[in-house]
């Protein structure tokens, strides 16, 4: 009945440990807000001082992340330059502080705006004993401990974010999108799009991104595009705000996205 | 940065500008304490032992109470005691009884039947917050579910389901004779009948939660000289005393209440509920009891500014002058009482908004339904009916194609204006303000209206309380048997059949609308004779029934030696044995 806290060396030894009851603590902003309110179905918070989860690396063209790199981390990582916007627009500085790249993972609407800019940057997530997975289908299970997160390094230029919140500066997402374009202004290869809280889970907007493949961002091709914006999207409607509000909104700033000077 | 702007230049000769504090700058007695994190909250009171009392609540926002079963939830590890209704001295309470306003209504742990979603039925006091809402959860309620009403204008139908018990008829009790609080100030319908427009709207507004940062809560411990200390959040300290002595049959004088420190109000902390059952859990256990809400509770079962609705019907002449204002509304009390019956007294007063209008009529009922109880919010059941009065007024300016502002500046109340509720108006500023508005606005007024003042055309014949026709309608209980109607009154209603008047002396005399003339001092249609209300007989609050429920006094359980020495104990008398400390210092 009571609540033990348990810290092992190794990552390896927290996806073994993991069970019934245990949850991992990564930075605690999602696990101790749901044990405060009350949480019962944790008996034991697992902890790991890995060091391996707090690196940044990078190899050839690819960064590696790990897990337990917070918000704060990836601000102070040169390499990670292109995320710095994004990781600035995640809760507080108290947040920023604690919240963690695996934990964001994790995190249900309306939070996870982090995982929004890895969808389009191709991200494959390490979950530990398990083989490399591209972020979109992790994301559909969630499931295993995740040890890192690896990400391609970005062309200078083309990777776009956007938070929609109506309380700045750390309010909550009415929607969030993230853009990796590729060659843009002149002929996009590669075009990826993603949305965040237009749904239960971070997505990928395929019809979007094949209304950008090949084209050059102009005119037409970014009224295109934001005439492909709701294909495909469900949005929900929670407190933050209503489906129709969703639905009305996001092709607006979908197009401000687009239209914004890299 | 936006700045004050202080216009001085207005009602100069009214105010004394060489005041020592009003009109300067003061710091807050209590800021430097908050910017330097040492203000000490009820939380921040350190009990040795302390227990922690978490609640069973209803999941249904209506259901009858077959039985409960706590014997699962007391065998949990670390466990001290289950509370049920049977357990309160006193189970039955409303927050005004302290002031003879209203029955009690609510039980502090419901013992029959639910009325709302997350009322409490049980109290869990177990050594950890945690171990207290596993129990919690293992409290056994057999439910049996009933029909429920969430609308205020569906529970006023003759066949809703009966949410309050106590008001059977769904509606508060209004002076132990209407089932809604009545105002009447001229002939409406006489008005009506003679207005060049008739201009209706329907105004509603929902629960507001207050969400202050801290949730609500307590915590109690025996204290010297069989007493009880308790350190609350409470808005209102000796509500909460009263409340407290009142529920466990105690006297007020073994109550040792400390407030004064609220982390966040705005209205949602003077319900006393966490008290009575703080200082309940200490006396039966005789050792330090927490008893607060999480935010899930805060926001599910903390009381919020209550839910509105808003009929009104307006007559104006084609030169914008309203000559008159027809209400009626309906605030949702929820489940039980609590403020909202006080709130529509509140704002009867307030009625028809800051606007001279010959003749008022309002009709406000106190609604039950099966929602969280409503309580008090900041300027309550005046900003509800704020909102309906002003977005009228847009709609009467729309309809009669007139400036927005200047029809406000036109039937704006002046100095020395009666208003319905048989006040002398004074201190006036509307036309100030929305003079300054328009000026801010760059929204134009012509030269009349900005050479308009509160202090001029306002009294003579507008002092007077004009002949007034009353009526009986709206009985308790006649509108629950379906001999009334519920509907709001029809569009171009028939006129009544004349009720008597108010003062015998003046006939009913048809309303001849008089034109506007401003600040020339008309012959007065009468001589005004001082106010006396209604021969009807004043409002006495009844004595209180005698209680012939026993009352049973816990057994003072034999006290325990704390489990560790004092390291940093308080030896002052009479103090509570179990006080360690503080988390600020």
């Amino acid at each position: 009945m009571t609540l033990t806290v348990e810290t092992v060396p190794t990552v390896a030894d927290a996806a073994r440990r993991l069970g019934t009851g245990v949850r991992y603590l990564g930075g605690g902003t999602l696990v101790m807000r749901a044990l405060n309110y009350g949480d019962t179905s944790v008996s034991t918070i697992l902890r790991s001082s890995d060091p391996a989860l707090t690196r940044v690396e990078t190899s050839g063209d690819r960064i590696r992340i790990g897990a337990g790199v917070t918000m704060a981390g990836v601000m102070a990582s040169r390499d990670l330059e292109a995320l710095h916007p994004v990781a600035r627009v995640i809760g507080g500085p108290a947040v920023r502080n604690m919240g963690t790249v695996g934990g964001n993972l994790f995190a249900d609407p309306p939070y996870g705006d982090f995982a929004v800019a890895l969808l389009v940057l191709d991200a494959m997530v390490q979950v530990e004993g398990a083989s490399e997975v591209p972020l979109e289908r992790f994301l559909g299970e969630r499931r295993g401990l995740v040890s890192a997160v690896t990400i391609r390094r970005p062309e200078r230029g083309a990777f776009r974010f956007r938070k929609v919140s109506r309380v700045k500066p750390k309010g909550i997402a009415v929607l969030s999108m993230a853009a990796y374009l590729p060659g843009a202004p002149g002929r996009i290869t590669g075009a990826r799009i993603a949305y965040g809280n237009m749904g239960p889970r971070p997505i990928r907007v395929a019809a979007v991104e094949q209304a950008l493949e090949g084209r050059g961002l102009d005119a037409g091709t970014i009224a295109s595009a934001a005439g492909a914006a709701l294909q495909g999207v469900s949005p929900q409607t929670d407190p933050i705000a209503s489906e129709w509000y969703r639905r009305e909104v996001a092709p607006v700033h979908l197009r401000r996205l687009l239209e914004a000077q890299s | 940065m936006s700045t004050v702007e202080f216009r001085k230049d207005l009602f100069a000769d009214e105010r004394d500008d060489n005041l020592n504090t009003i009109g300067k700058p003061e710091r807050r007695q209590d800021i430097l304490g908050h910017v330097t994190g040492r203000t000490k909250y009820f939380d921040d009171h350190l009990f040795d032992g302390l227990l922690h009392m978490r609640c069973t609540r209803s999941p249904h926002h209506h259901a009858r109470i077959r039985s409960i079963d706590t014997r699962e939830a007391e065998r949990m590890p670390g466990v001290v005691r289950v509370l049920t209704g049977k357990d309160v001295p006193v189970n039955l309470n409303t927050l005004l009884s302290l002031m003879n306003f209203g029955k009690d209504d609510e039980a502090v742990l419901a013992e029959r039947k639910v009325a709302y979603r997350g009322e409490p039925v049980a109290a869990v006091i177990a050594g950890t917050d945690r171990e207290a809402r596993a129990a919690a959860a293992a409290v056994r309620v057999d439910w049996e579910v009933l029909p429920h009403v969430l609308d205020v204008e569906e529970a006023i139908a003759p066949n809703a389901p009966v949410v309050n018990e106590t008001y059977p008829n769904n509606t508060f009790d209004y002076h132990d004779r209407y089932d809604h609080q009545k105002l009447r100030f001229g002939d409406v319908e006489s008005a009506f009948a003679t207005a060049d427009h008739i201009v209706e709207g329907r105004y509603s507004m929902s629960p507001i939660e207050q969400a202050p940062v801290e949730t609500c809560g307590a915590i109690a411990a025996p204290e010297g000289a069989d007493r009880f200390v308790c350190h609350t959040s409470t808005q209102a300290l000796f509500f909460s005393l009263g409340t407290t002595a009142k529920l466990l049959d105690m006297p007020s004088n073994r109550l040792h209440f400390i407030g004064g420190t609220v982390g966040g109000g705005f209205g949602g902390k003077v319900d006393s509920i966490h008290e009575p059952l703080a200082v309940l859990g200490a006396l039966v256990t005789n050792r330090p009891v927490k008893y607060s809400w999480d935010r899930e509770e805060e926001m599910q079962v903390g009381a919020p500014r209550g839910a509105e609705v808003w009929y009104l019907k307006d007559g104006v002449m084609r030169d914008g002058r309203i000559v008159a204002r027809q209400f009626r509304g309906y605030f949702d009390s929820g489940a039980y009482t609590r403020l909202s019956s006080y709130a529509i007294i509140k704002g009867t007063g307030h009625l028809p908004g800051p606007y001279t209008i010959p003749n008022v009529s309002s009709d406000v009922f106190c609604v039950y339904t099966n929602r969280t109880p409503a309580t008090a919010m900041r300027g309550f059941g005046i900003t509800g009916v704020d909102f309906a009065i002003e977005r009228h007024m847009d709609k009467v300016a729309r309809r009669v194609g007139m400036n927005p502002l200047e029809l406000r500046i036109l039937n704006s109340y002046r100095d020395g204006d009666m208003k319905p509720h048989r006040r002398v108006a004074h201190n006036c500023a509307l036309v100030e303000c929305v003079q300054v508005v328009s000026e801010k606005s760059g929204w134009a007024i012509g030269p009349e209206f900005r050479a308009a003042s509160s202090m001029t055309g306002g009294g003579g014949p507008r002092a007077e309380i004009p002949h007034t026709v009353t009526d009986e309608d709206g009985r308790i209980g006649e509108r629950r048997s379906g001999r009334a109607g519920t509907a709001p009154r029809p569009a171009t209603p028939a006129r009544p059949a004349a009720a008597a008047p108010q003062r015998p002396a003046y006939e009913p005399q048809p309303y001849t609308p008089q034109p506007y003339t401003p600040p020339s001092a008309p012959q007065p249609l009468y001589q005004p004779e001082p106010y006396r209300p209604s021969a009807a007989e004043p409002h006495r609050p009844k004595p209180p029934e005698p209680d012939t429920k026993p009352k049973p006094r816990p057994e003072p359980a034999p006290q325990p030696e704390p489990t560790r020495p004092f390291d940093r104990g308080v030896n002052r008398p009479g103090a509570s044995r179990f006080i360690s400390g503080t988390r600020r210092r």
